[in-house]
Parts: structure tokens; sequence; C-alpha cells
């Protein structure tokens, strides 16, 4: 049967490990949130050139950091699933794919707010924008595929072979933009005090990346085992 | 017996295009698709020659996406009306030899449209096909057309294996192609703008360079996954 090599072990609903993360992690991770807030809009030094815009850039960096985090991790979920088949990978992939997205958001929120700012106009036409912007695209096509797009194996196959094509895509649309030339920033911090502020704010993400990662692992796990028992219920019955 | 990579690419060509040569289903819409999206383009575009040179390049690349994507879309659709794809994929006919086939196919078939489309925005929207010396560039402009078109479809064609099974693939499958295809989209319009003279750049071979090396990792990634992706 497909459906028992495919479907996860339905013990999986009691993993009492990743609660006690959520548990713990999840009240440390809203303090360190606070903290970096303050950091921020507090302690950074004020950036000579910039000014007071230039203070998005501690989230807006952290955050493009775990937009790539979460699309190269669903891509290698969806590698390990297409060559596995163990369901696990693909929600992992799925999970990833949508903490990806939501970092993604804010990056393209604090963009154009800071570039307004330093460059006096929204958005422009450069390789950094357009690749992540694509990317976006390409992966929330994947989030509509996976959400709308049924439930079906041949759905979740196709999905994983959309994340693994779009992976080297991230190359050829910084190649193809180059045609636009560059000039957005690569690193802005400047005294200790800026890079301090911009590690904390660095770690503070990822642990919240991670801990997002955790709860839509959980959740997808749990509905996938909750139609596995419904239909061994009904099979009985 | 197992059928090989050449044979099977064979096989499933020679059918589909006899299937097309009978029914011209496919093509005759493509084809029409293309004059409307031509003359909306250039209704939408059209104001003096020196203006209407600087549009025409992404206007012909964009023609060329919004019909290759309908083609695209049909790749498998004989197959799957009569429950033909699961005995395809049964068979122990060559993976690989089936999708290479339905890549050709696709490119015929776009490059078809293409031949009608190029002559009808070079008459639409009066710009002449020379570089800035005078010379034609009518065999280059096609060969940039032939090559991205290829590459197109290198990248789409496995997509549509999704328009067999998923809900919703008319809306979903131009969705998911159009963001990944963006790259040939940007190399086409830059090479046939600077053959145009139009666009500034180094040289319009460099972009073409580009439009191959997309097409040669997605078909090699292409080839590799569609069997993963077809197996029962």
């Amino acid at each position: 049967m497909i459906e028992d090599t495919a479907a996860p072990k339905t013990s999986g609903l009691r993993s009492s490990k990743a609660r006690m993360f959520i548990k713990y992690i999840a009240p440390l991770a809203a303090l360190a949130i606070l903290a970096c807030h303050y950091l921020i809009f507090v302690y950074a030094p004020m950036e000579p050139e910039m000014r007071a815009v230039q203070r998005i850039y501690y989230f807006h960096v952290p955050s493009a950091m775990m937009t790539y985090l979460g699309f190269i991790l669903c891509s290698v979920g969806s590698l390990a699933y297409l060559l596995t088949r163990r369901s696990k990978y693909d929600v992992f992939a799925y999970a990833c794919a949508e903490v990806g997205l939501v970092f993604g958001l804010v990056v393209m929120t604090t963009g154009p707010l800071w570039a307004r700012g330093a460059w006096e106009r929204w958005w422009t036409w450069e390789p950094r924008l357009i690749s992540m912007s694509l990317l976006m695209l390409i992966f929330a096509g994947y989030w509509v595929l996976r959400t709308y797009g049924g439930r079906s194996e041949e759905t979740k196959k196709f999905a994983a072979v959309l994340a693994v094509f779009g992976t080297p895509n991230i190359y050829f649309v910084n190649r193809a933009a180059a045609r636009f030339g560059g000039h957005h920033p690569i690193k802005v911090e400047t005294t200790d005090a800026m890079k301090m502020v911009f590690k904390t704010c660095m770690f503070t993400f990822l642990v919240v990346f991670f801990l997002l990662l955790v709860c839509r692992y959980r959740s997808h796990m749990n509905r996938a085992i909750v139609s596995v028992l419904r239909r061994r219920l009904s099979r009985i019955s | 017996m197992r059928l090989g990579f050449l044979q099977t690419f064979l096989v499933v060509l020679r059918n589909d295009v006899r299937a097309e040569a009978r029914s011209r289903q496919t093509v005759v819409t493509m084809i029409l698709f293309g004059i409307v999206l031509a003359t909306v383009f250039a209704f939408g575009f059209t104001s003096e020659p020196k203006i209407n040179r600087n549009t025409f390049p992404g206007i012909l690349w964009g023609c060329l996406f919004f019909t290759s994507v309908l083609g695209v879309g049909r790749t498998f659709f004989r197959e799957s009306e009569d429950g033909a794809f699961h005995a395809l994929v049964l068979s122990p006919a060559d993976r690989g030899g089936i999708l290479m086939a339905k890549i050709v196919m696709n490119t015929l078939l776009a490059s078809l449209v293409m031949a009608v489309i190029l002559p009808l925005l070079v008459v639409l929207l009066s710009v002449e096909l020379v570089d800035l010396n005078g010379k034609s560039i009518v065999g280059l402009v096609c060969l940039q057309l032939v090559s991205g078109i290829f590459s197109f479809t290198l990248v789409a064609t496995p997509l549509a294996v999704m328009a067999v099974t998923a809900r919703f693939a008319e809306v979903l499958l131009p969705m998911l192609i159009f963001p990944m295809v963006t790259p040939v989209l940007v190399a086409g319009v830059a090479s046939t703008g600077i053959a145009l003279g139009t666009s500034l750049g180094d040289s319009h071979w460099t972009w073409l360079k580009v439009i191959w090396g997309i097409g040669a990792v997605f078909g090699a990634l292409g080839m590799v996954l569609f069997e993963r992706m077809v197996t029962e």
C-alpha cells in the first residue's frame, strides 16, 4: 500500500520534545525580540550618512538571511523527499517554504521603506531586488500549489520538483539582472556597537525562524496523521 | 523490451506531430491567440517608429512567452484525456525520451507561432530589422527567438506534468512557469535590444549564451527529476 509507506508514524502526535522546545523557547524568543527593539532604537549609534533610516537594516538583513535559509532548506527537504519518498521530508519542505515566505514579506516591506529614505524611490531595478522578488514569486507559487492544489502524491512530487528548480534560478536571476547594474549596499555596520546589535538581531531571528519552523512542522505533521487515522477509522466502520 | 532513449523520442514525437497535423487544434489556437496578443500590444504601445523600436523587443518576447505557455499547458492534454498518460508512464519506454519528445514538440509549435507573429509585429509597429549599420538582422533575431523558445520549453515542459493531476492547473501553471523563465525573458529582451541598437550593452552574444546556459542547466535538471516525478 502506498499509504502505509508514505504515512507518518502516528506516535508523532505525542512528541513531547517539540512541545518542551516551544514551551521554553517561545517566551525567551519574545523577550529577545523586545531586547532587539531596545538595542535597535535606543542603543545603536546613529549612522552619519543615512540617519535613522539605517536602523531598518537590523530587521531587513536578518530577515533576508532567514528567507534564503528557508528556501534553501525547502529545496534540500524537497530533494530528500524526491529521493526517499518519506513524507516527513515533504512536510519539512512545506514548513520551510512557509516560514521563508513570512520572513520574505518582512524583507519586501522593510526594503522599500529603506529605499525611499536612501535612494528616494520605493523600488528600482537592481539585481538583489529582482532576484528576491522572483524568488518570492516562485515560492509563493509553491505555497499556492501546496495549499490549494490538492493533497495527492503527484502534487507533492510536483511541488518538490518546483522547489528544486527554484534554487539554480537564484544564480540565473542574478546573472540576468546584472544588466541593470547594482547599487545595493553590501556592508553597512561600521562601529563595534553596530556589529553587536546586528549579531544579536541575527541570532534572535534565527531562534524565531526555528521556533516557527517547529510549530509549522508539527501542525502539518499532526494534520497528516489525523487524516491517516480518519482513513483507517472509515475502513474499520 | 525496454525502448531506448532515441527510439522512444522518435515514436512519441512522430505520434504528436501526426496527431497535431491532423487536428491542428493547438497550433491554430496558439497562432490566433498570438495574433490577438500582438494586436493588443500594438494598440497599447504604438507611437512613432523610433519609440516603437525601443518597445519592440519587449513586445516580441512577451508574445513569445504568453503563446508558448498555452502550448506547454497542453503538453499532456491528449494523454490525460483518455488516461493514456498512466499507460505511457507505466510502459517500459525511456522517460527521458518521452520528455525530450514533448520538449521538441513544444519548441516546434512555438516556433511556428513566432514565424507568424514576428512579421506581424514588424508590420504593425513598422520596425525595420536592421542594426545600427543598416545590416539585416532577421537571421540573428530568428536564432535568438528559437534559442529562447527552446530554453523556455526546457524549463517549462517538465512542469507541465502537473497539469495532468493537480486541481485548477490552468491558472496555476502559468503562475509557476513565468517566474521560473524570467531570466530567459530578460536575456532575450537584452539580446534583441542590443542587436537592434536600442539597448546598451556589450554584446548580444553574451545574452544568447546566457539563454543557452539556462537551457542546458534546466534541461539536465529536468531529465534527472522527470523520472522521479512520474514514477508511481
